[in-house]
């Protein structure tokens, strides 16, 4: 393969007709709404229960609405990723947004100006209620008897649930100003979420876990953790034997929502197809059978309720967050200690080495020539060039252009960068967007 | 023996569970060998599929999935240096180095061989010890993970090729970039610059693509220009295919010895190394969180400690490729014991399979193996026929991806770099991960001019968060400092920190010692 031979006629023909149906596959287009591949955009990470619930229900709503439905998990930031990147998609009804309990926090927290006033909602699907836990050979059975012990040694019992200022150290914490107490006469030791903390429970480093009963299951079925009650206004269904905290004489009722929401500025006429889509979803038999089977909530609450439903919650929250117990706390080790210590670390490491000479090239690389300099630059300049354009022109154009330049750099001829392009342009989208159904940026021509 | 019986006939039996184990291997073997693609995103698009099936069909289908998508990401990682799991990172170098010598048959026959060795041991450990083992996971809490994140650390160090210092130096700044985004433990944004997609921080996945994968583009450039002109350039040297047989002993036989012969062989050798990273495999894996990816570079510093040739590692170690694949996928099996006894999943994998469980009205615990015999024997089934197929699935990928590296370099070199940005991009949608790729590939290209070693800015960039939220939550929970680091009432705690230290002695002492005999450190 010196250089392309030219081939038989034929052959050619075959090539072209096989580009073609790479191509073409998959071009039927409908006119109405909706005729290409939503987006759903989970906030958090693929397994966790967030992302269940939106798979589950993604695969309901693609058989209503005889779309694909694509999970896109924006994860980072406790949410903020996801939500603000939901707020801002093109209200166009083609992104969709798993909004959690976090929408009403987040803002108020100064993480991010995102909140529920940004967007549509559509219908809440699940609420969970907080529950607090400890081991079942702990000395405490009831409510009482931790609260009494809390009140003899204020900051001593260590509890955790997820980070600091999450939904569960807000149940925590709105639990103990209930009834009396100060939020940090519990010390919360932040973890990453349900599950390492109630590892961490089990392996003794934790006195008592508040998290909500479903992520729990297992370890209580197991009579490994007991459950001392449940912020609820009425026992759950799946959990009558639990006492909720309103039993136990203490006024206070967290849950965590879910449901599904879109930017907006969506048209009516799409606004009313999508609710009705997820209505149906959200009350098939299938999606009830497995909230039902995960011990989750199954909820419907149509958009009107929804609505006002934020509405009372993020207020809620606004008042413990800027009350005392969250203002007032201290950390031992601030965000930046790490990262200070990191950086004396790493200061340290690159005196040694430029002073052990352990940086020093080594001499039988190759040289880089002024040709390879430029090589590297246009490369360099092409991934840019892809980032500022994909956006607006979408995958196909983008990157059609940057691997143009790039075969003729690399000194192709005309006829077999050109066809090296449209085949590979087209391979990819058939593979990502059509086959394995991951996201390529769209673009204002929905390609 | 009756439930297991029963078991085989479940799995065996039963034609569509079959059937669902193959094709899931195809499909695990096409994603986990797209770079950017994890195991993790081809069992979550499996997810509504398995809802059709039946429980054995669809865990089978998971199992499959998983175990043949880990070892397809050790194809790009061998043949154009861009690893498909953090675990592969470890053995990136050795891998590219075999390859651009031909040996590229080599490298992924034995890493066909030891996953599927591995994996099958990984399975037997589950079997065997499964109920015994949970309770050691349950043992585990801050103060231990703490300690062995600092050993999985120090193995990137050990293993690194050149000077230690510049290991440490690479490890020093992906612990540093890992601190991008908010703090996990105060939920503050730090080094973001307002821009609310870092909230996130650096996600690893692109940041690997860009080290490994642009890096390497950017290196093949120059080797291009300066290699003579009007000649055709590929990827690696031809492998010595012997032109004298014909017929289907050109097209299987030939392919067959050259891709399993030396797998098989090396096997035979070393069988007690093998069952020693398929041990540490299984039992790093089975701690939730990080398990496989420690598990690949624990294991490769332990052959590295113990082989007759200790320079060759992280540059052209065959030996250490197949201890860390071994270990890399026994740590699969191992990551199940504590997600069907404890309902606490292990790695991001079974989080969407204790989903899948659920799904099916089958609720993880303790009794799992007293309530639910069947489903479990059969579970022990399908992970072993899942990596008994995996070598016929794996060997048609393996020569189809052969095929990549007899493509002319002007035309792989732009499409090795859609790929990485596709798949920078597919993970989470975001040009900031595109960035990162490119920055990071930029980073990597120049850092490894100046022999940096790559690999361990990988695992500090995945572990840096993690140890910072354990040595906070231990500074949170705890009044002293020695008191907390060094509890004497958590052994396993003082254990792992003993051993921590050791390996920081041995390293520096062989260090000085051999900069004594020979003056000369950098050579080793």
């Amino acid at each position: 393969m010196e250089r392309p031979h030219p081939r038989h006629l034929t052959d050619r023909l075959w090539i072209f007709l096989c580009l073609l149906l790479l191509v073409s596959a998959g071009c039927g287009r409908k006119d109405s709404y909706p005729n290409r591949p939503i987006t759903f955009i989970c906030p958090w990470g693929a397994g966790g229960g967030t992302d269940r619930i939106s798979r589950q229900l993604a695969f309901q709503l693609e058989q209503e609405l005889q779309v694909p439905v694509n999970v896109v998990n924006a994860t980072g930031g406790g949410g903020v990723t996801g939500h603000s990147r939901g707020a801002r998609a093109r209200p166009d009804g083609y992104t969709i947004t798993m909004v959690t309990v976090e929408l009403n926090m987040l803002h108020w927290r100064g993480l991010t100006s995102i909140s529920h006033e940004d967007f549509q909602p559509v219908l809440m699907v699940n609420r969970d209620a907080a529950a607090l836990f400890v081991r079942t050979d702990s000395q405490w059975s009831t409510l009482a008897e931790l609260e009494q012990a809390i009140r003899a040694n204020p900051g001593k019992l260590k509890a955790s649930g997820t980070a600091f200022g999450g939904i569960w150290h807000v149940a925590l914490a709105g639990w103990l100003t209930t009834i009396g107490l100060q939020a940090s006469d519990v010390t919360w030791i932040a973890m990453a979420g349900a599950a390492s903390s109630l590892q961490e429970l089990m392996a003794g480093g934790l006195d008592m876990v508040a998290c909500s009963l479903p992520e729990a299951q297992v370890l209580l079925n197991a009579d490994k953790v007991r459950c001392l009650g449940v912020m609820a206004d009425q026992r759950l269904p799946a959990y009558p034997e639990v006492p909720t905290f309103e039993e136990l004489g203490v006024n206070w009722h967290v849950s965590t929502h879910r449901g599904i929401a879109v930017p907006l500025g969506v048209p009516e006429s799409r606004f009313s197809i999508l609710e009705k889509a997820v209505t149906r979803a959200a009350q098939s038999e299938e999606y009830l059978q497995y909230m039902e089977n995960t011990g989750a909530g199954a909820a419907a609450v149509p958009s009107e309720e929804y609505a006002r439903f934020l509405e009372k919650t993020d207020k809620a929250f606004g008042e413990v967050f800027a009350g005392p117990s969250f203002q007032g706390v201290k950390h031992k080790c601030g965000p930046m200690f790490f990262p200070l210590v990191l950086s004396g670390l790493l200061g340290v490491c690159l005196v040694a080495c430029i002073g052990s000479g352990s940086l020093r090239r080594v001499s039988e690389r190759h040289e880089i020539s002024t040709a390879a300099t430029l090589d590297m630059f246009i490369l360099v300049g092409c991934v840019i060039l892809y980032i500022v354009t994909a956006e607006v022109l979408g995958f196909v154009l983008s990157s059609a252009a940057i691997l143009l330049i790039l075969f003729r750099r690399m000194r192709l001829t005309w006829a077999v960068a050109i066809s090296a392009t449209v085949l590979l342009v087209a391979l990819v989208y058939q593979l990502f967007a059509i086959g394995l159904r991951v996201p390529l940026p769209r673009g204002l021509f929905g390609w | 023996m009756g439930p297991f019986l029963t078991a085989l006939q479940n799995v065996l039996g039963d034609p569509r569970v079959v059937i669902v184990i193959f094709l899931s291997a195809f499909f695990g073997v096409f994603v986990g060998a797209i770079p950017g693609l994890t195991a993790t995103m081809a069992v979550a698009l499996l997810v509504p599929i398995a809802y059709w099936l039946d429980p054995i069909a669809a865990l089978a289908a998971v199992v499959s999935v998983v175990a043949c998508a880990i070892f397809a990401g050790d194809i790009p990682n061998t043949l154009l240096r861009i690893p498909g799991t953090p675990a592969s990172a470890a053995y990136a170098n050795d891998a590219r180095n075999l390859t651009r010598q031909g040996k590229s048959d080599l490298v992924l026959g034995t890493a066909l061989v030891c996953s599927v060795v591995g994996g099958i041991l990984g399975a037997v450990v589950l079997m065997l010890l499964g109920h015994q083992l949970a309770k050691v996971a349950t043992a585990f809490s801050a103060v231990e993970y703490f300690w062995l994140y600092l050993l999985g650390l120090s193995c990137a160090v050990v293993v690194s090729s050149g000077p230690k210092l510049n290991g440490l130096l690479a490890l020093m700044i992906g612990l540093l970039v890992s601190t991008v985004g908010l703090s996990a433990v105060h939920s503050k944004a730090r080094f973001t610059f307002g821009v609310a997609e870092l909230y996130g921080g650096i996600s690893f996945i692109p940041a690997m693509i860009g080290l490994f994968g642009v890096s390497e583009i950017l290196n093949n450039l120059i080797r291009m220009r300066a290699s003579q002109k009007g000649k055709t350039e590929y990827l690696a040297a031809e492998s010595p295919v012997s032109s004298t047989v014909t017929g289907w002993q050109r097209f299987l036989l030939q392919p067959v010895r050259s891709l399993f012969g030396s797998g098989a062989g090396m096997l035979l050798r070393r069988k007690g190394h093998v069952l020693r990273s398929a041990g540490i495999g299984a039992l790093i894996g089975m701690l939730p969180g990080a398990g496989a990816d420690i598990a690949a570079w624990v294991s490769f510093a332990i052959s590295k400690r113990f082989s007759k040739k200790p320079q060759l590692y992280g540059e052209e170690s065959i030996e250490g490729i197949a201890d860390a694949t071994t270990a890399n996928n026994a740590a699969l099996a191992g990551a199940w014991i504590p997600a069907l006894i404890l309902g606490i999943p292990g790695d991001s994998v079974t989080a969407i399979v204790i989903g899948v469980l659920l799904m099916k009205n089958i609720t993880p615990g303790p009794d799992i193996f007293t309530k639910q015999t069947e489903l479990v024997y059969s579970l022990y089934v399908i992970f072993i026929l899942a990596n008994v197929i995996l070598l016929p699935v794996g060997f048609l990928a393996v020569r189809a991806a052969s095929r990549l590296v007899r493509i002319p370099r002007a035309i792989l070199l732009p499409a090795i770099l859609l790929f990485c940005i596709v798949g920078s991009y597919a993970l989470n949608a975001s040009y900031v991960d595109v960035i990162v790729m490119l920055t990071m590939g930029v980073l990597g290209f120049v850092l490894e001019r100046h022999r940096v070693p790559l690999a361990p800015i990988v695992l500090g960039l995945i572990l840096g968060p993690m140890v910072e939220e354990r040595f906070i939550q231990i500074m949170t929970g705890s009044d002293s400092l020695i008191g907390g680091f060094l509890n004497p009432q958590r052994p396993l705690a003082l254990g792992l920190a003993v051993v921590f230290a050791l390996v920081w002695i041995s390293t520096i002492f062989i260090q000085t010692r051999s900069k004594r005999n020979k003056g000369n450190p950098e050579r080793e």
